[in-house]
């Protein structure tokens, strides 16, 4: 789901660069001096987790497949604003390091992966966890990528290399993603039960930033 | 102090980190042997924009391969090398936004 440079035209890019500049000055503006000493790690081990887990490409007989995003499991751990933050962190390592993504196209990167499947992952995981935590975690997880992919889907569809083929490119992702994210709720599910059973100290960020 | 003993507590995720590091050939391997390929790139394919693809920065570590070095060992050195930096800037960030 990581988009290369020559895919976008510019002014999608520059757009895309303008959002997601803006919703990490925001979120750095939330969290600042709300962290106390025992969350200081969570962005970087949080981010590091889901830096591995993004090297393992599912292994899908046919071949069209994906790997785990986890944008919804930061948002869940650290709450929206740090767990854009920690997602960030990581696409712009894959870009500049892995040359994982384009740098032309980390704007848009960071809003389908950084910052549409953290706030929709965490969104409904806080609406829906008093009905049943398991379900609402899948949900968060399954829907969050769901939607960064038809968001990653419009932004090359309004772009002159794909022939401006919306109609092609959003069913495309949508479709596919839609049935891969069922792999991408399970893990979440899983994951996110993994922190919570084995660090039962887990101390989540003051509740004024988890929004 | 603070630091050691924050990373401490989370010894049992820094372990399946380093699982994850180590599993992480094979899923190269496999990920070879299916033909692995993104919907991102079926939807190229299809509206002839696959040639339009390229990379401004390569990065050191090109598409998670040492050049010239063997790409299974590549991707266990391509997961300690992202994963330090990631919890390393992630650690900074952290310092920046603790309360004073």
């Amino acid at each position: 789901m990581h988009i290369p440079d020559g895919f976008l035209d510019l002014w999608v890019c520059a757009v895309m660069y303008i959002i997601s500049a803006a919703v990490i000055g925001y979120s750095a503006k939330k969290l600042k001096g709300k962290l106390e000493a025992p969350q200081v790690p969570l962005i970087g081990i949080v981010g590091a987790g889901i830096f591995a887990a993004q090297m393992l490409n599912w292994p899908i007989p046919g071949g069209t497949s994906a790997h785990f995003v986890g944008g919804a499991i930061a948002g869940i751990l650290l709450g929206p604003y740090a767990g854009c933050l920690s997602m960030v962190s990581v696409l712009t390592i894959q870009c500049l390091v892995f040359g994982d993504g384009g740098i032309t196209a980390l704007g848009a990167n960071i809003f389908n992966m950084a910052i549409v499947d953290v706030f929709v992952g965490y969104g409904i995981f806080k609406a829906l966890r008093r009905y049943n935590q398991d379900v609402s975690l899948f949900l968060a997880g399954w829907i969050g990528i769901w939607l960064g992919a038809i968001a990653a889907g419009v932004e090359i569809g309004v772009s002159s290399i794909f022939a401006y083929g919306l109609m092609t490119t959003v069913p495309v992702m949508g479709i596919w993603h839609g049935a891969l994210g069922i792999i991408e709720g399970i893990i979440t599910m899983l994951a996110v039960r993994y922190v919570l059973i084995k660090q039962p100290d887990f101390v989540p960020l003051p509740k004024e930033v988890r929004g | 102090m603070e630091l050691k003993e924050g990373l401490r507590k989370w010894r049992k995720v820094l372990f399946v980190i380093a699982v994850m590091i180590l599993l992480s050939p094979f899923f190269a391997w496999a990920a070879e042997v299916v033909g692995y390929a993104e919907p991102l790139e079926s939807a190229a394919e299809h509206l002839g924009a696959m040639e339009h693809e390229y990379a401004i920065i390569s990065g050191l570590i090109p598409d998670y391969t040492i050049p010239g070095a063997n790409p299974y060992a590549s991707a266990i050195v391509a997961g300690i090398v992202g994963c330090l930096i990631v919890l390393g800037l992630g650690l900074i960030m952290g310092k920046v936004l603790q309360r004073k």
